[in-house]
């Protein structure tokens, strides 16, 4: 074709040979100067010096309560290897170790198969060895060759309470994790523990620490010979140790009220977001996943209808019931929609097109103005007077308080839950498939909306503190930000915190339940009861409690438990309760 | 064409014959790492690499039979879908933390590879539409806009050692076209203020060099009196701005310089694959019998670091025989690159003989610690099959510059 003539120079030529031969001759010398000149020093290195760096596990930081109380802890466990090199026949060996040791051959060949890397390198076959199966193979050593022991650091919960759904678990790392890691430094290796849940996942690179090595001479054939002294290795760096916000003993006292239902139970301080216990019930013993993992105790967890291991508190979806009328009563109040002397007539139910909505008096209330309608929680004058409001008016407030997202404590894998909007109902239904009827769910939190009880307490934390509350956390040295919910007159929250107030003092009021023994003991709340379809209704508590300048809230939820007021409140005043008792309190100031 | 139609009468076997021959010294590398892995014969890396070589070498030829009017011609459609290709990368998951590979049916496939092959012939056309006394400033800036994209999309993957493989092509490639030296100089120098502001000793030889140079390259004097100082001044200020960035900025900038460093990483390879290769001494340790190698002490020594093994194993002699055969090889491309009378097909052979070139010296270096770890295969060598197929490729452009006739 020969578009254009080429005309490079024979000095350009020249330049770029030169430049190609200084490259390679000064790759050429070098290799020689290692190769020839240097030869002997390190034909010595290698055959002499043969170093191998092994690296030395560091024990992941401990975790403690507020005060200094252990929760979790590390101990010592056993983990039998053998190196392969020469050896022949694998079967007999595990056989042999059976029979010494009672370890089953076909779980030694299993992880054989898994952690094998090279003949030369050693290759876990069983870990966590009691004191009786090191004896018994330590005896029938000159029959099992090859054979070695490693110590590694191991997690244990020492605590009486369970705390499981907060503090997680570890587990050995899984092959996507560990190759994502590998161009950030290379921190694991295979069949490393890492945090797979809870605190121990939200903190892993906190907790975890830094593996120290140790050089090994090895000889010709690959068998340490002993520790290299010309280069001493690096001690393991241990984890930082975490100081969490639970209280031990409020812990305790809530699991136990807790036990033998299913739910979650928070108690927090709202001025200064911390979690003081939380329970999400059943749960399931943390030491379930270190050690061997007994086939029964997993089979149990597993096909427990009533899911131990979903950790109800962040991921538990629910509709809130009638502790969303705070919400509707503050949207009719803010935008001046209604005003306190305007009545309703509830009879117990409300025709509304060609349904009827029922309220949980089947008897009615009979007439009701808006302080009524939340101390006797009733849903009838919440239909009336909803009407008066856009249904995207509510979600945003309900958004405000920060439903429909996760509030972003420092637990991973939080839901969002749902707060339905006029474009989420058409994207579900189609446009003509719901009607102002999910207006009227919405006002007394049935329907579509679902909440967790995470973003229960937050929500009851932005009330209790007038609309500003740090973010929740359980790590008492977490940096916490503001959360900002509505911005509202303060008369108007100071109007709700009266209305609350009632729902636990008046005499009909359906939180009564909750109330305290002393009069220097402020308290307030509000109760749901969460129709479903899985059966009786969830019971719902919400609830503020002050003391001088301590404050308290507390969120309860039962699941299938009945009526808020009689289920949830109860549990609710034993926990604030126990917040409040002398120790507590005056620790505290 | 006497001897039939599928090979020219000139093609240069001797050429085929020095590449073969280092694939077949990567191959013999690669039986010996085999000896010492788990599985059956099937299942080792090598019988991967032959039926890749046998893929690369039909590529190869394929390649080398296209009309150089086509590849003249499509040189910026390419340039487009190898764009295109490694931005594929960014719609697929995460592999080990990095947007480099594509998966196609259970293969990883990583684009950039072939972007060399595109960037290279885009710039060949380029450059080779202008006249030399037609390269100014105007079309160095434009030159450089063409290797950025890629570059820039590259090394944001992040892969850092093909970003500056892409980058190498670009100056020798200018200069290759007749662009002035000195206005190539003009756009290295401010990186080389910037680089040496950090240590007094060098900035000031560095200055005086500067001077040297423009004295020498006689501009204006205002141009003169600009370059040298606004350079200074831009070395002057690097240090106060590079002070302004927060502490975890600089450790990112340094992380991306140099992500390999880590405590038990890089630094302990080096030291091994040192002992490994200078334990090889002349004629190494015979094959199968590096210990270095076979105890596992060496990591990716598949890819990166074949070299200790063939060092331990094979000695120096092998490695020389390597080496000069890369110096023979490419000394050879530039010539019939200097020799052939097409300016696209010249600029095109000589521009993959720098990626050839930039690679083995990144990798050899690397090897033995003459620089940081970059993580680069060493062409016709090392194990993977992205690398090999576009070695190969780039091979059967490279012999489009031997031809007496182009067609």
């Amino acid at each position: 074709m020969l578009k254009v003539e080429n005309r490079v120079t024979r000095s350009q030529f020249q330049v770029l040979v030169l430049t190609y031969l200084v490259v390679i001759g000064a790759l050429l010398l070098r290799y020689f100067s290692l190769q020839i000149y240097e030869h002997e020093k390190f034909k010595t290195q290698a055959e002499v010096n043969r170093i191998r760096a092994v690296p030395v596990k560091a024990p992941r930081g401990l975790i403690f309560d507020r005060s200094g109380r252990l929760l979790a802890d590390n101990y010592p466990i056993y983990v039998l290897t053998v190196t392969p090199e020469q050896l022949t026949d694998l079967g007999a060996l595990f056989q042999r170790i059976q029979a010494v040791a009672g370890i089953d051959s076909s779980l030694l060949s299993q992880n054989y198969q898994h952690y094998f890397q090279s003949k030369y390198l050693p290759v876990p076959l069983a870990r966590d060895l009691s004191f009786s199966q090191l004896s018994a193979l330590e005896e029938n050593r000159y029959e099992l060759p090859y054979i070695h022991y490693q110590k590694i650091p191991s997690r244990y919960y020492p605590s009486p309470v369970q705390l499981s759904h907060v503090l997680g678990y570890i587990k050995e790392i899984d092959q996507a994790t560990l190759s994502a890691q590998l161009n950030q430094g290379h921190r694991y290796h295979p069949g490393d523990m890492i945090g797979w849940k809870g605190i121990e996942k939200a903190y892993e690179d906190y907790l975890k620490g830094e593996d120290g090595v140790q050089y090994f001479e090895v000889d010709a054939f690959g068998r340490e010979v002993g520790q290299y002294r010309d280069r001493p290795g690096e001690a393991p760096a241990p984890g930082h140790d975490l100081f969490l916000t639970i209280d031990l003993d409020l812990q305790r006292t809530a699991e136990r009220l807790m036990q033998g239902r299913a739910g979650a139970l928070l108690v927090s301080d709202p001025g200064t977001g911390e979690i003081l216990c939380a329970v999400s019930a059943p749960d399931y013993s943390p030491d379930l996943f270190t050690g061997t993992i007994r086939e029964q105790e997993w089979e149990e967890v597993l096909s427990d209808s009533l899911k131990p291991l979903l950790n109800r508190l962040t991921n538990g979806q629910y509709p809130p019931g009638s502790t969303f009328k705070i919400i509707s009563a503050l949207l009719l109040l803010k935008d001046h929609l209604i005003d306190t002397t305007q009545v309703f007539h509830c009879s117990g139910s409300y025709h509304f097109g060609d349904r009827t909505f029922h309220c949980w008096n089947e008897y009615g209330h009979g007439t009701v103005n808006l302080p009524k309608a939340i101390i006797q929680s009733c849903n009838v004058y919440f239909f009336n007077a909803i009407q008066k409001a856009d249904l995207n008016a509510l979600a945003a407030l309900a958004k405000e308080f920060g439903f429909g997202s996760p509030t972003g404590v420092d637990l991973p894998f939080e839901s969002a839950g749902i707060i339905p909007t006029k474009e989420y109902l058409t994207a579900k239904f189609g446009r003509r498939g719901w009607s102002t009827g999910a207006l009227l769910n919405l006002a007394i939190g049935q329907g579509e909306i679902l909440v967790t009880p995470m973003q229960m307490i937050q929500f009851i934390n932005l009330v209790a503190t007038h609309g500003r509350t740090p973010s929740l956390h359980f790590n008492r040295q977490a940096h916490t930000h503001w959360v900002q919910g509505p911005q509202l007159p303060d008369s108007l929250w100071k109007q709700m915190e009266t209305y609350l107030q009632a729902v636990v003092n008046h005499e009909h009021g359906t939180g009564k339940l909750f109330r305290s023994n002393s009069d220097s003991l402020w308290v307030g709340g509000k109760t749901g009861t969460a129709e479903n379809p899985h059966g009786e209704p969830h019971a719902w508590f919400v609830g503020i409690a002050r003391y001088h300048d301590i404050s308290r809230t507390v969120v309860v939820l039962i699941e299938n438990g009945g009526h808020g007021g009689e289920v949830a409140a109860p549990i609710a005043r034993a926990i604030i309760q126990q917040a409040f008792t002398e120790t507590n309190l005056f620790a505290e100031r | 064409m006497k001897t039939g139609t599928w090979l020219h009468d000139d093609f240069p076997v001797h050429v085929i014959l020095a590449v073969l021959g280092l694939s077949l010294v990567g191959i013999i590398a690669l039986i010996s790492i085999g000896l010492s892995q788990p599985g059956a014969w099937y299942q080792h890396s090598y019988v991967k690499q032959i039926l890749f070589l046998l893929i690369a070498v039909s590529l190869a030829y394929l390649v080398y039979r296209l009309p150089v009017s086509r590849i003249h011609k499509y040189a910026y459609t390419f340039y487009g879908l190898g764009l295109v290709g490694v931005t594929m990368p960014y719609f697929f998951h995460r592999v080990a933390g990095t947007h480099r590979w594509i998966s196609l049916g259970g293969i990883q496939v990583q684009p950039s590879e072939l972007a060399k092959v595109f960037l290279v012939i885009a710039l060949a056309r380029f450059l080779s539409d202008h006249k030399p006394e037609n390269l100014k400033f105007r079309e160095i800036i434009l030159s450089m806009i063409l290797v950025a994209i890629p570059v820039g999309i590259v090394a944001n993957q992040p892969d850092l050692g093909t970003a500056l493989i892409l980058f190498a092509p670009l100056f020798p490639m200018l200069f290759w076209a007749g662009a002035r030296p000195y206005h190539l100089f003009l756009f290295i120098a401010p990186l080389l203020s910037i680089l040496t502001a950090f240590h007094t000793l060098s900035f000031s030889l560095w200055g005086i060099l500067l001077l040297g140079i423009i004295y020498l390259s006689r501009p204006t004097l205002l141009a003169g009196v600009t370059v040298y100082f606004s350079n200074l001044f831009l070395g002057l200020l690097s240090p106060y701005f590079w002070g302004l960035l927060k502490p975890y900025q600089q450790e990112r900038i340094l992380t991306f310089l140099n992500p390999e460093k880590d405590p038990l990483g890089s630094a302990y390879q080096i030291i091994q694959s040192q002992t490994a290769i200078g334990s090889g001494g002349l004629f190494g340790k015979g094959f199968g019998q590096g210990t270095q190698t076979h105890l596992k002490f060496l990591p990716v020594q598949e890819s990166d670091f074949i070299l200790s093994v063939i060092g331990e194993e094979l000695g120096f002699i092998v490695i020389a025989a390597v080496l000069i055969t890369f110096a023979w090889l490419l000394i050879r491309i530039l010539r019939t690159s200097y020799e052939c009378r097409d300016r696209f097909v010249s600029l095109m052979a000589m521009g993959f003989s720098i990626i050839f070139l930039a690679h083995v010296f990144v990798n050899a270096a690397m090897t033995v610690g003459m620089i940081p770890v970059k993580g680069l295969p060493l062409p016709f060598i090392s194990y993977g099959g992205s690398f090999l197929v576009t070695s190969y490729i780039m091979l059967g452009l490279i012999l489009k510059s031997e031809l007496k006739q182009l067609d």
